[in-house]
This record gives C-alpha cells, structure tokens and sequence, in this order.
C-alpha cells in the first residue's frame, strides 16, 4: 500500500493549528509541573484527558470500541499501546532538560528524532499505516523547517 | 552528556512512534477512540510508576492557576488530530506541519508576553519554516 498524498490546505491548517495546542499544552502542563513535579504534572494532564475524551466520545456518540465490546476486528494489542511511548517520554524529557542539554538541547534532538523516525515510518510504512516515499522536494520542506525551527530554539536560549 | 543527548533522541523517536501506533489504532476505530486509549493507558502507567516512584501528589499539587489544568483536555484534541493526520498526509508531513505550527505560535505567544529581544532570529526562523511550509503545498514534481 502506497499512498503519495501531498497535505491539502486544510490539512495543512489543522496540523498548524494542533502545534498552536501544543504550545499551549506544554506551557499549561510545564504550570502544573512548576508547582508539583514533572510526574505529577503528567499524571494529572492523562487522567483529565481520559475523563474528557470520554466527555467527548459520549458527545459524538462514538465508542472507545467499533464493536459490542472486546477489541475493535483486526486491531493488534499493541495498538492500544501508544500511551505507554507518551508516558516514557515524560520521563527522558524531564531527565534531560535538568542535563547540561537544558530545554533547547532537548528541543533540538527531540524533533531530530522524530524526523528520523517519521521518514522511516512513510518509507517502510511501520506499524501498519501506509508506505509514502519522500521525494527530493519533501526533503527540502523538511530541511528549511527544521532550519527554521533550530534558529528559534537556539536564538532563544 | 552522551547519555542525555541519547535519551533526548530516543525521546523524539517515541513522540513519533507513539503517534504512529494511535493512527493505527485511530484506522480501524476513530481517531477519538484512539486519543480516549492513549489517555487512559498513559494514566495507568503513570499511576504506577508514581506508585513504585513516589511524587505523585507533591506538595503544591492544585496550587498552579485553575486553567493550568486544561493541558490534558487540549491533549486529547492534540493527539486525536495527530492521529487523523497522519494517515492521510504521511508522518513526516504530519510531524513538520505540527512542528512548523508549534515554533510559530511559541513565537507569537513570547511576543505576546512581551519577550521580543530574540526578534532578528525569530523572525527568520519563522521565514525559513513558513518556506517550508509553501512547499509542501506546490503542485507537481
């Protein structure tokens, strides 16, 4: 399976608005983190969040399974598994940003690694999801922004 | 230091496979669904490991400002979007949008704030991933 989908306008506004939430997401929880710790601060955002997907779901009238019960058809279990990576995460990042690489450092490599991963994720198509070859002009995007975001990073600290 | 620089990349590697596995999650439920499992599973184990860790309701535990606690609501739109994205534009399309997105609010919200002492390298930064951006868009090989 092999997708070459190239973003439209609107996908391109949705992922630009959803790093907009994530810059409010990691100063809210940074907040909670100043005034507890950083575990703390991770624990509390997944049990809100739980409470409010669950708010969500029952709005939209969706459940957490297609199917009645049991896991939805064809879904491996590790599927359901990508909170633990979120909550490891938690704990590398809180560890290095008290290293010498401080919050730039650990910035900078955190988008070098998901750069490296998500290019082999389109080009294998791990886990599941469909194979996308870069070409040379998806290269180039992600060069400039990268580039681009090392500058803000750097000239910042 | 080796091993702080590692365990920041490895960092990274996890946002992106954590990603990864809730947009496979997200095809064969709904993207919400997803977002609900990641919640409810990170919570567990973060339960846990604050069990066995210790720290898990410190002192000062609900003395941060009360909109401070919206972080996880906000997550859960964040990793439901994530999840629907990435199976239609890619990963790395998703990853540099959402990064892209990310940079430039954090800009604006630092201006905002009243923080503008960096402008020169901010300004240029945000140049240089809005260029990125466009490319993205262009039609055609």
């Amino acid at each position: 399976m092999t997708v070459s989908t190239r973003p439209s306008p609107l996908h391109l506004l949705l992922a630009f608005a959803s790093g907009g939430l994530l810059t409010l997401m990691v100063d809210f929880n940074g907040l909670v983190a100043l005034h507890g710790n950083a575990l703390y601060s991770s624990w509390v955002a997944h049990g809100t969040g739980t409470v409010a997907a669950i708010l969500f779901l029952a709005l939209m009238r969706q459940r957490p399974f297609p199917a009645k019960g049991g896991a939805a058809p064809g879904t491996p279990l590790w599927a359901y598994l990508g909170g633990v990576s979120g909550a490891v995460t938690v704990m590398l990042t809180s560890t290095t940003v008290n290293s010498p690489l401080a919050l730039s450092g650990t910035l900078a490599l955190g988008l070098g690694g998901q750069v490296v991963f998500s290019l082999a994720a389109d080009r294998w198509g791990l886990l599941g999801l469909p194979r996308r070859m870069p070409k040379p002009r998806d290269f180039a995007a992600v060069g400039l922004i990268f580039a681009g975001s090392m500058i803000i990073i750097f000239g910042r600290s | 230091m080796t091993i702080a620089v590692l365990l920041a990349l490895f960092a990274g590697v996890l946002v992106a496979l954590s990603r990864q596995i809730n947009a496979r999650l997200a095809l064969s439920t709904t993207a919400l669904a997803a977002s609900f499992w990641n919640h409810i599973v990170g919570f567990v184990v973060l339960t846990i490991l604050g069990l066995v860790l210790g720290g898990l309701w410190p002192e000062g535990a609900l003395s941060a400002p009360w909109y401070a606690y919206l972080g996880g609501t906000l997550g859960v739109i964040f990793v439901a979007s994530g999840s629907w994205l990435i199976a239609r534009i890619g990963a790395i399309n998703t990853a540099m949008l959402v990064i892209g997105g990310q940079m430039i609010s954090g800009v604006l919200l630092d201006l905002l704030g009243g923080a503008d002492d960096n402008f020169v390298y901010s300004a240029l930064g945000v140049a240089l991933i809005i260029a990125g951006m466009a490319l993205t868009q262009r039609r055609g090989e």
